[in-house]
């Protein structure tokens, strides 16, 4: 009775095995070398634009504040749409077309938030006597800001990087329902033929990529500031 | 030299001047403290010479030009600036956070290293243990050290003070004035100096300006006429009902005239020619005695009470300043 019940059950499920290894084996550089790669692409051009675009807009929302509510306001929207009806969206845009670039497009509208209000944040936490030494000593506002006010600014957006890298690490999984490639490919595919062993290979993968980019990101912060290892003995 | 001409200052939408028609000089190489309740706009008065606050009305002139003939992050390279809060930058080390300003004038990497050396030596701290700290790693006493040092370093003419020695504790503070007016003997720096404390003002100040609310001077003059002939209401109350005491601070024993002890100084308290006045009434007092012995020049001398006296009364000059 057992074996005809073990029987019956993988028939249900349609896949005796978990994680199928000879799969693997056979699809590792062909199928998912590839979609990792894609993934890390995906994410890393993302937070790029994305930072490219929100330290200038931080450093003005922290000097002028009257624009910060209203930024905040834009990029929360953006924040809160869901992922699939923002890529859904974006498709339907005349020009647009399905592939990596709308991908790329929804991830760094969902970075913005995070990234502008670390920065903000960051600018805010730099104490008020020492911009005065600085401008009393005769630094530029541009010098002020390039040699004071960011590098100290600099633990917290780091730490916003963190945050939106882990979180498009995340949601780039979605991108490949408009084709966008990257891990959520394989999740796709093993989705869709109903192979475990695809689904977990990218889900591992792709948790696995954003605790790495997590820790390599802390060791960048740690790296960028000897003076907080410098501490009073 | 900096010379106030009716300077004011009026904030956009406020209808009350926070100085107003502010004028003194500061001779050359003198230290002039501005002293003063809070809201009198003591420190006001002091960031508008370097036009971190810009001037409503008036002018400021250094050296005879106004000072607002170059731009502003010019003139504050040529002025050096200390401040309560110190602001030294965490995120460099000491020799940078001296270094700040040569290196915004360009000076070569050699002629910094061995300018914030001399500095780190001249307010005593070893080059070799200090150089390469990170602020944090300081006591409160060393980071306001570093501070001065830093206002220092491109060894500007001038140099404007905001409470410099004002975070740390009494003892410190007042270890840290005392090399400072050791230090200021050799450098003669034109010195803008903010306190709000008036034993500080006297200790530090060739001149004193005392401010009332409103920004309005109530008088500017040497700490001695400040301490004997104060102009108004407002000065005595502020200097405080112990200004005798006050003026004999200002005043070293060996400065003063002692009659000779001619023998009989069996019995008498002994006292050390390089206190103040005051300290010396005090320990006259607490003696019991009537007069003390005090060795100046290889010779006896009597301190008495009307010696110290005669220093108090009537409006001649009590001494020199101590300072």
């Amino acid at each position: 009775m057992s074996n005809q019940a073990l029987l019956l059950l993988q028939d249900v499920l349609g896949e005796p095995k978990l994680i199928d290894w000879e799969w693997l084996r056979e699809n590792f550089s062909e199928d998912v070398i590839p979609a990792l790669q894609g993934h890390i692409f995906l994410s890393f051009v993302s937070v790029a634009i994305a930072l490219v675009i929100a330290l200038p807009i931080g450093v003005i929302s922290a000097r002028y504040r009257k624009i910060y509510p209203p930024v905040t306001a834009v990029t929360g929207v953006l924040y809160s749409i869901p992922s699939l009806a923002l890529f859904a969206m974006l498709i339907s845009i005349p020009g647009v077309v399905i592939g990596p670039s709308p991908v790329i497009i929804a991830l760094v509208a969902y970075s913005l938030l995070i990234l502008i209000r670390n920065t903000v944040a960051g600018i805010d936490s730099v104490p008020p006597e020492t911009i005065d030494a600085a401008r009393g000593m005769g630094l530029t506002n541009r010098q002020i800001l390039l040699r004071v006010e960011l590098p100290l600014a600099l633990p917290i957006i780091v730490a916003g990087v963190r945050i939106a890298t882990v979180t498009i690490i995340g949601i780039a999984t979605i991108g490949a329902y408009i084709n966008g490639g990257g891990l959520g490919a394989l999740i796709f595919d093993g989705i869709d033929r109903q192979f475990p062993t695809e689904i977990i290979a990218g889900a591992v993968l792709a948790t696995a990529l954003a605790i790495i980019a997590d820790l390599l990101l802390l060791g960048l912060e740690r790296y960028l500031r000897p003076w907080a290892r410098a501490r009073r003995t | 030299m900096i010379e106030f001409r009716q300077v004011s200052k009026t904030y956009p939408g406020s209808s009350n001047p926070v100085v107003k028609d502010l004028s003194f000089e500061v001779p050359e190489g003198e230290i002039c403290v501005l002293v003063g309740p809070s809201g009198c706009g003591k420190t006001t008065s002091m960031r508008m010479v370097n036009r971190l606050i810009e001037i409503t009305e008036g002018e400021i002139l250094i050296d005879g030009e106004p000072n607002t003939a170059m731009s502003g992050t010019q003139l504050r390279r040529k002025i050096g600036y200390a401040i309560q809060q110190i602001g030294l930058f965490p995120h460099r080390t000491i020799a940078d956070n001296i270094g700040t300003v040569p290196n915004l004038l360009g000076w070569d990497k050699g002629r910094i290293r061995a300018r914030v050396d001399e500095l780190l030596d001249l307010v005593g701290l070893s080059p070799d243990d200090y150089r390469d700290r990170y602020p944090a790693e300081l006591s409160g006493g060393q980071q306001q050290r570093v501070g001065v040092a830093r206002a220092l370093a491109a060894d500007p003419p001038i140099m404007l003070m905001d409470e410099p020695f004002g975070a740390v504790d009494p003892i410190t503070r007042e270890r840290l004035q005392d090399e400072f007016l050791r230090i200021q003997e050799n450098i003669k720096k034109t010195i803008v100096f903010v306190t709000h404390d008036i034993d500080e003002a006297i200790k530090m100040g060739n001149k004193i300006a005392i401010l009332k609310q409103g920004g309005v001077l109530a008088q500017y003059d040497t700490p001695q006429n400040i301490l004997s002939r104060p102009d108004s209401e407002f000065v005595s109350s502020f200097v405080g009902a112990d200004r005798v005491l006050k003026r004999l601070s200002l005043t070293r024993v060996s400065e003063m005239d002692l009659e000779q002890a001619n023998g009989g100084t069996d019995g008498l308290p002994r006292i050390s020619a390089r206190l103040t006045v005051k300290d010396a009434l005090s320990e006259l007092i607490d003696s019991g005695q009537s007069k003390a012995v005090v060795e100046k020049d290889g010779e006896n001398g009597l301190l008495t009470f009307e010696a110290i006296e005669a220093l108090t009364s009537g409006t001649s000059d009590g001494g020199e300043q101590s300072a």
